[in-house]
């Protein structure tokens, strides 16, 4: 079942548009992880499925009901949906008190609460901390808490702002693991914006990518600003942070606006990946060190540092053929209708 | 220097004594300034918080009057409602002039701009996640503004006991609005300022060690309060 789906949704601050989503839907009981670079709309997206506050325009529609923007309405379903923020603001009092506050709204009797919070705090594994002072806890412990918060209202939907950014590699993996059984024992639909490809890879079950308040149809790596330079014979130049050139297939003249800071995407399956050895035979393509080299799924992972990171996916077949290392000198090769063009602009 | 230590080892054993006229002076100006003190929190929090938290037009012009208030001399403030409860003014008839109701009026009006810009400040320094946190976990409008309000309490307090202590201090209203008349509307500070007149210094400095023990008790409770705060 569609819990939420979007229809031409947009939000505007000061005429500045900072989501435009043209059809979005989010299935029930899965877990989304939404990526994007800053600035992408990613928060932005997830006010707006917190219910906290209404697009400019647009429709919604929540569990088969459009969502309407009047305060009573938007309170009701605010009731069915927890955002948790990046960094997590506990009330200055005890754990136990902040994890009361949502149930003390809903009106939970003490009894039923006092059990609650004791679940809650068992889930997460602070419950040595019920009657400590919630704003002495460290980070990685305010994170849980902040969980355990969540939790207790036994939400329909959990939004997460970015929720093991600012914890500690340890924190990292229980809230992913606190994150996963929530979502297999409670059916609890979760939805976290990341940086982290490799979380939002292990974690979701579909991911989202947010491009300048776009949904892009790109998996976010390999996706950088570039600036674009007009040559005599109306070819452009794409340099990446005044470094790298890439090739590019496109001519000035089909470019819809005359904006020349544009953001590049680059199909990670579409590089190829040559040792220094080989080298000689290509007149082209860029050259960088590997940084890292990891197995995922069928496909080897590898990070190339060509000025920035730049990812290959390479097969198998490939990869054995190369075997390429770690602090190799390698080259990448990719056609210059590789590189598409996003449909968004930054001047 | 003996003149000093002479008035200063009678004043004590005044305060020792428990001096009933003493006792009158201080009962007079907690009294007036403790009366003073909650009505003009009763209207000086909701306004501040109103203000701070509310989206208001001219929020800023507002903020900038209530500044400049706060520099406003007691003595200005005395003249001003001495115009209107004089047998000639508006509330003449009332005959509330050289009473504590009108000391009363008067203190109010001086620390009602302090509570109230002191409010702003603690309200707008309250973080503001905890607007968007007590909303996602279901809070409606009242009882998000509740949590704002609560998570501001220690600053409000300290605005309340700064005001508390601006006027037990006071000296201009109390004078111009109460008469300084003996057992009635003598508060600490006008009573210091007759016994100077008269050359009298010991129980000035009675009056004086008291209003500096009030002032320190007001200064530790400021300090709790704002230690509590950054904890």
């Amino acid at each position: 079942m569609m819990l939420y789906t979007l229809t031409d949704v947009t939000q505007r601050y000061n005429q500045r548009t900072v989501l435009d989503i043209e059809h979005l839907e989010i299935e029930e009981g899965r877990i989304y992880s939404l990526l994007g670079p800053n600035g992408a709309g990613k928060s932005t997206l997830l006010n707006i499925l917190g219910f906290l506050e209404a697009p400019t325009t647009g429709r919604l529609i929540f569990h088969g009901q459009p969502v309407e923007s009047s305060r009573t309405a938007m309170l009701q379903l605010r009731r069915q949906v927890v955002l948790m923020d990046q960094h997590p603001i506990m009330f200055s009092t005890t754990a136990c008190n902040n994890i009361e506050y949502g149930l003390k709204i809903r009106k939970m009797g003490k009894s039923s609460r006092q059990r609650v919070v004791d679940e809650v705090l068992e889930t997460v594994g602070l419950r040595q901390f019920k009657f400590a002072a919630a704003h002495e806890l460290s980070g990685g412990e305010t994170q849980r808490l902040a969980l355990a918060r969540a939790l207790a209202l036994g939400p329909r939907v959990l939004l997460c702002d970015e929720p093991t950014a600012s914890v500690d590699a340890e924190n990292q993996a229980v809230i992913s693991v606190l994150l996963q059984q929530i979502n297999a024992t409670r059916g609890t639909t979760i939805i976290f914006t990341t940086h982290d490809r490799l979380q939002a890879a292990s974690l979701a079950q579909q991911t989202l990518v947010l491009e300048n308040g776009r949904l892009a149809a790109t998996t976010y790596e390999n996706s950088y600003t570039c600036s674009l330079t007009l040559e005599k014979n109306s070819h452009l130049r794409c340099i990446l942070h005044n470094k790298v050139e890439i090739p590019l297939a496109i001519r000035s003249s089909e470019l819809p606006q005359p904006t020349f800071n544009r953001r590049i995407y680059i199909d990670p399956e579409q590089i190829t990946l040559h040792r220094a050895a080989n080298q000689q035979q290509f007149k082209q393509g860029v050259t960088g060190t590997i940084v890292l080299i990891m197995a995922e799924g069928g496909k080897i992972r590898v990070v190339v540092n060509i000025g920035v990171l730049m990812v290959v996916l390479m097969d198998r077949a490939s990869y054995q053929q190369e075997q390429p290392a770690i602090g190799e000198k390698v080259l990448l090769l990719f056609e210059a209708a590789t590189v598409t063009l996003l449909d968004t602009t930054t001047t | 220097m003996s003149f000093f230590l002479e008035s200063l080892v009678s004043a004590v054993r005044l305060v020792r004594t428990l001096d009933p006229e003493l006792l009158t002076i201080v009962r007079v100006s907690l009294t007036v300034s403790y009366l003073a003190t909650i009505c003009a929190a009763i209207v000086g929090i909701p306004a501040g918080f109103a203000i701070a938290y509310g989206n208001l037009p001219g929020k800023r012009a507002l903020i900038t009057i209530l500044n400049t208030l706060l520099a406003l001399p007691t003595v200005v403030i005395g003249l001003f409602v001495y115009t209107f409860l004089s047998r000639r003014g508006i509330f003449g008839p009332l005959d509330l002039l050289y009473t504590q109701e009108a000391m009363i009026i008067g203190q109010f009006l001086l620390i009602v701009p302090q509570i109230t810009a002191l409010t702003i400040a603690a309200v707008s320094r309250v973080d503001t996640r905890y607007r968007k946190t007590a909303q996602t976990l279901g809070a409606n409008t009242w009882q998000t503004a509740l949590v704002v309000l609560r998570e501001g309490r220690f600053g409000i307090a300290a605005a309340v006991i700064s005001a508390f202590g601006r006027v037990i201090s006071e000296i201009g209203i109390s004078m111009m609005l109460g008469g300084n008349i003996k057992g009635f509307t003598r508060t600490m500070t006008t009573a210091m300022a007759l016994e100077y007149d008269k050359g009298s210094f010991i129980l000035a400095v009675a009056l004086g060690l008291v209003l500096m023990t009030l002032s320190l008790g007001m200064n530790i409770l400021f300090n709790l309060i704002q230690g509590k705060n950054v904890r």
